[in-house]
């Protein structure tokens, strides 16, 4: 904690706290300490007070005991060399300048001078019951992100206007008070013919720093109503907004020893301050979820402008507090919906096209440090389709994204959307991905104003919509000449390698955690899948990486963490803790599920598996029947009807669904000797992964392997394959036995 | 010593106990609490046998079938009126479809839903749930309305699903009501949503589930199936889907063919008036044995015949 | 502790002569390992097999057959308390029950009526199953003539009911070979009874009102004269006390592997109903709660309809959705103008969709596309609902000739095969429909005009 803040905080406090000492004073004096006290339409009494102790205030008399209290915090003033205060003293005196406060605007209310008047305007005081609940259920729900209190006044009253309105086009609600060296953001805002008030979600409290107070009232009511607290419960008062009001404070002007004493209180509540001048930051996480107090001296923020520099500020002041915006629609000139996903651009109606045949096109998407990117910048670089002639065209699509929960590992994972997004367009057809897209756009499309730089819009916006939990910030470059998109096609095959050299080094060994897919146990209840690194999910759709991008998107969802934990068996892929899972994920139903074992507690199949593995007692070996190949088996039965068999959530040793990929694995069954222990494969499978498997092959030591393993061409029944086997000398007849 | 010792089951878990009404001069009604299968009692105890609630409309229901246009007539025309006849015939508590709001059957908004729920409440004192027309805005918009307007009288709001659970679980906190979780025939995916409507700040007890409802010939197995395995996962302990379940018997039911036409239908399916009200009946009683603990209903006789039922399953 | 397939395997010969039906010993092996087959399938086993293999071959509830005719009554066999934990494979026989103090006319008319009534529900045809006779008159003679009067009626499986011996030998002399159950020996009558189970082999219901320890003791006499098809009436008979009752033996028998009341179970709906509709609803229950055998004490098709569809619903196998026939179904009377929409053959999607569509007031065509009875998402993800299928559909059963426009509506979940269906169907506009089946009505309104 800075020790300027500090000292600032705790003087501050001690002022604000006499104050409303020698109010109180007087106005018992005046009054009697019988006098009834409390703001209008709220069931709360003195919300701050009566949330964070419980204490009711509702005469004069009632009042004593919280200023006393506020009092008994209050550090003494540091010295100028002596000692350096602590958080703990700082927030102290946050809470007693809240509690003083308070007190004020209750006795301000007795003696008619709130709410207060200006210029024949009058402020709102503190928000009603009725409309805090009204407003509390939309932030609760998601529809209002959060709320911003402004106290002070901007460098310009077109400043403040803008400030306001950028705050407004995020859905935050604003709260405006205080004032510096008179002049309150309420005066600029009224000046340029601003409507203030509830229907705007712009609330003027005051037009001084006291006022601010009816935020964080505002803030413990919503905690009460939504949180069920009893009251005096202050933990969880200011844990509950912690974690689930995503307020802020934004100073503008100059900053003085109450404004330092009220953010003080603000900071308890889990708010972090943003100033516009220049004090101390104060960085580090604790009480608010990220940085407590920020500093963005105004002229030094980058923009062209003030108003570019105000849009910044506000920008910055979201980063902060981790205020999700949700992007409502997209705006391009064609319709979107997943109905326009299977359109085809047709020859006859092509205007122009990107990649393909002869054309060079490539996606990119790269995850950035926050302040590298400018969420929602979107830019062409080189001309867009109104002036290219219709044709072939390159195009290089780079994205790059910034996310306090985003990792390098899911790229990939993102930039597969990327097809699946830009098809929603109406008009215009997606198809391939990284250095082999391809993209169409039809005439009408074209004609109604569809451009390359809509592809950006459409990025920024489904990637902020669907992928909001790991992304918060999305800028898209689009570029189209020629020279530059040669260029950044070699820097990002590049990184395409990188990344196929990363995944593959992605091992089973190397990470702790495996990921779990219950996605299936709508009918096969007692299936759960246990996907790891070098595993994919048996049905072929969902591996590691997409699983844990999954469970950060959705950490609710069917993908949940597995922490492998101890090792039981390290050539069947047994551990202790996904053993556990297994058992309390399948109505425990599997006491034991190892990873790469087919005759020891095999994984269990739900019924979309892409291949059935058999045991071929005969051969001493396997075989595997893909889903795609209908013909009969050497073990007797077609892939339907091994799926009877192994289908549904069992466990059934000697016979395991599996994905393709699985096969060319290192951890294929190795407990059963891996694909030397194949001694039938689906044609189909054998000349979709002969690439792969041959280079399985080459790393066992057996380059003519694959030769030895039948087919459904040469055998289906046993009778036929074992002559095969016999005469291509296939490695499983003198492995050791199987049973 | 007896010869055949019976296995019994020893579970860990139990049906959270959730209250309608109770308060604002509301009839409470609790919910739940089974600590066994159902009406199992040599093995543990139910202490709130499946309660019955009948179904009423804020439109007149024209495209009822027959039977029931019959039993409840002129009642049909209010739901004040007809909410007190199901009260008279034995209803534990009144559900209000807002068929009204529905964007193709009227679009009508908040003021409309607040008369109908109005109305209901003035003339009954069980407890209500109030159902909206099951399209997520919509929803929202005039399930908030009736919130408000019943605050402080615990009722039902429904439904939650995933798309709008949070408004409304987020209005049944600030009203103290009871949030209806839908979700399709799913066991996880009821399990989430109650997992997310938790997460809203919902406390587990303002919560039953709906896992949507088959009726017999369309879907009831899917639907007894996943009740029984809900039902099991809370009996070993999960509290996530320790929820009561609450099934829209007579709407899915009334929906069919079977009930719903007279004539042209095969002559095999027999006598329209009676294979209809058995229609009802059977899914009724098949989602009770499977866990259910309201069934909602449309007609008086299956009121009747369901009731019976419960009574000589608990007796 | 059921043994898995390959322990199965171990102590099968080996040899894949096929003698036991299956292709190979190891397919055999797993369904034995399942218990879906029994162990006598195979004919070479050695005894040493199957001394090893007695747990694994012997089913924890004894199949019971009756009839001797076409249509039997297979009765037990069951694995599970639930049917989502694999399925239930025998479903229960739905009887109708006639008394010999009936007149023979009025008897003569029911069972005609109840044997000839068969009802369709998405492609199949269900009906009753058989009679029982109760000889309630206590007379012998009236009985055999009541057994004769239904005997020449049908040839559906029987339930003789006396307990009297000699009432039921009347009848069983004369129809043994048509294998029917012999209800019941009870603690008076068990060793006649049981004797005549024995000598005419035939499966016999034993019945005692006091508790399952006497059950298993009259299950236990009849084994002992030599009977192992048994039938368990353990006495209840209402709501609560049949639910109880049938729960407890199924538990015993799958749980505990209880051996002398590892047998199916007879109910009575109708002795506590207090009308028809009730006696419907019990039924119900029992269909879905461990009945084997329920006797029903009248016959009319709206009662009877609606439990034959529970039946169905209960023994479908959680694991292969039922389907519907693929092909064109019509939605009220379409005309050439009106919308076709496509979809699959499972049978909630065409129900949910065919129900819609009605409520939408639209007259409209349905396409069923062969899924093997898969939902649309679900065929999609398979593979077995794609353009060309959707194509060959459409061209099979000759759309172009009952329309005269030439749109189609793919369900919304699909909307990525309108491109590759353009290309099959290069004649055809390929409009794209709602995701979800309640959406039919307004997407109708908006786009079909």
């Amino acid at each position: 904690m800075s020790k300027f803040i500090a000292t600032s905080a705790i003087r501050g406090a001690h002022g604000v706290v006499k104050d409303a000492e020698e109010l109180l004073a007087q106005t018992i004096a005046e009054k009697g300490e019988n006098t009834k006290i409390g703001f209008p339409n709220t069931a709360y009494w003195l919300p701050v007070i009566y949330g964070l102790t419980g204490h009711k205030v509702e005469t004069l008399k009632d009042l004593k005991w919280p200023l006393e209290y506020a009092r008994s915090l209050l550090p003494p003033v540091p010295k100028e060399k002596l000692w350096l205060p602590y958080l703990g003293e700082t927030l102290d005196s946050g809470t007693a300048t809240l509690f003083a406060e308070e007190a004020i605007e209750g006795l301000r209310f007795i003696r008619s001078e709130q709410p207060e008047k200006r210029n024949g305007f009058v402020c709102n005081g503190p928000i009603d019951d009725v409309q805090m609940r009204s407003w509390g259920i939309q932030m609760v729900d998601g529809r209002m992100p959060g709320f911003a209190a402004i106290v002070g006044a901007a460098k310009s009253n077109e400043v403040a206007v803008k400030i306001v309105r950028e705050l407004q086009s995020k859905g935050l609600l604003v709260f405006l008070s205080g004032n510096v060296k008179g002049r309150s953001i309420i005066d600029q805002l009224l000046e340029s013919g601003i409507e203030l008030g509830y229907a705007t979600f712009t609330v003027p409290f005051g037009t001084d720093t006291i006022s601010a107070i009816y935020a964080l009232g505002y803030a413990t009511r919503a905690a009460f109503s939504f949180g069920g607290f009893t009251p005096g419960n202050a933990r969880d008062v200011l844990l509950y907004n912690k974690f689930r009001c995503f307020a802020f404070a934004l100073a503008l002007g100059q900053v003085d020893d109450l404004k330092y004493a009220t953010a003080a209180g603000a900071i308890t509540y889990g708010f972090p301050v943003i100033a516009d001048t220049l004090i101390p930051n104060v960085l580090p996480v604790g009480i608010t979820r990220y940085e407590h107090v920020v500093s963005l001296p105004f002229d030094d923020i980058a923009g062209k402008d003030d108003l570019e520099r105000a849009e910044r500020l506000v920008q910055r002041c979201i980063e902060i507090r981790g205020v999700k915006v949700k992007v409502k629609k997209i705006n391009i000139p064609v319709a979107y919906g997943p109905a326009f996903e299977g359109e085809v651009v047709r020859k006859a109606n092509l205007s122009h096209e990107f990649g393909g045949k002869g054309g060079m096109c490539f996606e990119l998407l790269q995850m950035k440090d926050m302040d590298e990117v400018q969420d929602g910048k979107i830019e062409v670089v080189g001309p867009d389709v109104d002036t290219l002639p219709l044709g072939n065209h390159p195009l290089a699509i780079t994205v790059s994204v910034a996310g306090r929960k985003m990792q390098k590992d899911f790229e990939p994972v993102l930039e597969r959307q990327i097809h699946h997004f830009v098809n929603g367009a109406e008009g215009i057809q997606h198809m391939g991905q990284r250095d082999i897209t391809w993209i169409r756009f039809n005439k009408d499309s074209v004609a109604k104003g569809f451009r390359i730089k809509n592809l950006g819009d459409i990025l920024h916006a489904k990637l902020q919509d669907d992928f909001g939990a790991i992304v918060d910030k999305v800028q898209v470059t689009l570029y189209t000449e020629k020279g530059k998109v040669a260029e950044l096609l070699a820097k990002a095959r590049e990184i395409y390698s990188e990344r196929n050299v990363r995944a593959a080094g992605l091992t089973d060994e190397s990470v702790d955690t495996y990921y779990s897919c219950t996605l299936c146990q709508s009918f096969a209840p007692t299936h759960v899948c246990v996907i790891n690194p070098e595993r994919v999910g048996l049905c072929g759709a969902y591996n590691w990486l997409d699983c844990r991008a999954s469970f950060e998107i959705n950490p609710r969802g069917p993908n949940q963490p597995v922490p492998k934990g101890a090792q039981v068996d390290t050539n069947k892929g047994e551990w202790d803790n996904v053993n556990k899972f297994v058992f309390d994920n399948t109505q425990m139903t599997h006491k034991r599920m190892t990873l790469y074992s087919l005759m020891d507690a095999p994984m269990t199949t739900c019924g979309c598996c892409e291949c059935v593995m058999v045991l071929i007692p005969e051969a001493n070996g396997v075989m595997i029947v893909s889903r795609d190949d209908y013909s009969m088996t050497p073990c007797g039965m077609t892939f339907t009807s091994l799926m009877g068999m192994v289908g549904g959530g069992q466990q059934t040793p000697g016979m395991m669904g599996h994905g393709k990929y699985y096969i060319t694995s290192k951890k294929f069954i190795p407990a059963e000797g891996g694909l030397r222990r194949v001694v039938w494969m689906s044609s189909n499978l054998k000349e979709e992964l002969t690439e792969d498997l041959k280079a399985v092959c080459e790393r066992l030591g057996e380059p003519d392997l694959l030769d030895k393993i039948a087919d459904e061409k040469v055998a289906t029944t046993v009778e036929e394959l074992m002559p095969f086997l016999e005469t291509k000398g296939h490695p499983a007849l003198t492995m050791p036995p199987l049973l | 010593m007896p010869k055949v010792e019976v296995p019994l089951e020893k579970w860990s878990g139990k049906v959270r106990e959730v209250t309608l009404g109770g308060s604002g001069g509301r009839k409470g009604l609790t919910v739940g609490g089974e600590a066994t299968l159902p009406f199992l009692s040599f093995e543990g105890a139910m202490p709130h046998p499946p309660s019955v609630a009948i179904e009423v409309s804020d439109t007149p229901a024209s495209e009822w079938a027959a039977p029931l246009r019959q039993a409840w007539g002129d009642a049909l025309e209010d739901p004040g009126a007809w909410a007190k006849k199901a009260a008279e015939l034995g209803a534990d508590l009144i559900v209000l479809r807002l068929n009204s709001a529905h964007p193709e059957q009227g679009n009508t908004g908040p003021e409309q839903a607040k008369a109908a729920a109005e109305k209901v409440l003035a003339a009954v004192n069980l407890p209500v749930v109030v159902l909206g027309p099951e399209v997520p805005e919509k929803d929202n918009e005039v399930l908030m309305a009736v919130s408000d307007l019943a605050a402080g009288q615990r009722i039902g709001l429904g439904y939650c699903m995933e798309k709008n659970y949070r408004t409304i679980a987020a209005s049944c906190i600030a009203n103290n009501h009871v949030a209806l979780a839908k979700t399709p025939i799913d066991l996880n995916l009821a399990k989430q949503l109650n997992i997310l409507i938790s997460d809203v700040g919902l406390s587990a007890d303002s919560i039953i589930m709906d896992p949507t409802t088959g009726a017999l010939g369309y879907g009831l197995e899917y639907t007894y199936s996943v009740m029984e395995r809900l039902r099991l996962a809370a009996l070993v302990g999960d509290k996530m889907t320790a929820m009561p379940m609450f099934c829209t018997v007579g709407e899915e039911s009334w929906r069919q063919k079977e009930s719903k036409f007279a004539e042209g239908v095969p002559p095999t399916w027999g006598q329209h008036d009676r294979r209809s009200l058995v229609w009802e009946q059977i899914t009724a009683l098949a989602l009770i044995n499977a866990g259910a603990d309201i069934v909602v209903l449309r007609h008086p006789k299956t009121v009747d015949a369901v009731k019976a039922a419960i009574r000589k399953l608990a007796g | 502790m059921a043994l898995s397939g390959i322990e199965i395997y171990k102590h099968l010969p080996k040899t894949n002569c096929k003698d036991c039906g299956f292709p190979t010993c190891l397919a055999f092996a797993m369904k034995l390992s399942q218990k879906s087959v029994e162990l006598s399938a195979c004919p070479h086993v050695s005894e040493a097999g199957k001394t090893a293999l007695e747990a694994a071959s012997r089913p924890p509830i004894r199949l019971v057959t009756l009839g001797g005719g076409e249509k039997k009554i297979a009765v037990g066999n069951e694995v599970v308390l639930f049917r989502h934990e694999k399925t239930f494979y025998h479903p229960p026989g739905l009887v109708v029950r006639v008394k010999d103090t009936q007149s023979l006319a009025e008897v003569e008319k029911l069972v005609a009526a109840a044997a000839g009534y068969t009802v369709e529900r998405v492609g199949i045809h269900m009906g009753l199953d058989g009679f029982a006779i109760e000889n309630a008159s206590g007379n012998g003679a009236a009985f055999l003539k009541c057994v004769d009067a239904v005997a020449a009626k049908t040839t559906l499986p029987l339930v003789l009911m006396s307990s009297d011996p000699a009432a039921l030998e009347g009848a069983l002399a004369k129809y043994a070979d048509r294998k029917p159950l012999i209800y019941a020996a009870n603690k008076d009558n068990v060793a006649a009874v049981a004797a005549l189970a024995a000598k005419h082999k035939c499966p016999v219901a034993v019945v005692s009102r006091d508790g399952l320890d006497q059950l298993s003791d009259l299950t236990e006499a009849v084994n002992k004269a030599g009977v192992e098809d048994i039938v368990l009436d353990p006495g209840a008979r209402d709501f609560g006390g049949t639910l109880r009752s049938l729960t407890q033996l199924r538990r015993l028998a799958l749980k505990k592997n209880f051996r002398p009341l590892g047998y199916p179970v007879i109910t009575f709906p109708g002795d506590s109903a207090s009308s028809p509709e009730e006696e419907t609803l019990l039924a119900s229950q029992h269909v879905a709660k461990y009945g084997g055998i329920v006797v029903l004490n009248q016959f009319d098709p709206s009662l009877v309809y609606p439990l034959l569809t529970m039946r169905l619903n209960i023994y479908t196998d959680p694991q292969k959705p039922i389907q519907v026939q693929p092909g064109v179904y019509q939605v009220g009377t379409p005309k050439n103008s009106s919308p076709l929409l496509i979809s699959t053959n499972f049978s909630l999607t065409y129900f949910a969709i065919a129900g819609e569509t009605e409520s939408s007031g639209y007259p409209a065509w349905l396409l069923i596309v062969d899924t093997e009875g898969q939902s649309v998402l679900t065929a999609w993800a398979a593979g077995k609902f794609d353009a060309d299928k959707i194509a060959k559909s459409v061209k099979q059963f000759d759309m172009a000739s009952k329309l005269a426009h030439r749109s189609l509506v793919l369900p919304g979940h699909v909307a990525v095969l309108r491109g590759e269906l353009e290309e099959a169907l290069p004649d055809w506009k390929i409009m794209v429909g709602p995701r979800e089946a309640v959406d039919i009505g307004g997407f109708l309104k908006r786009s079909w005009s």
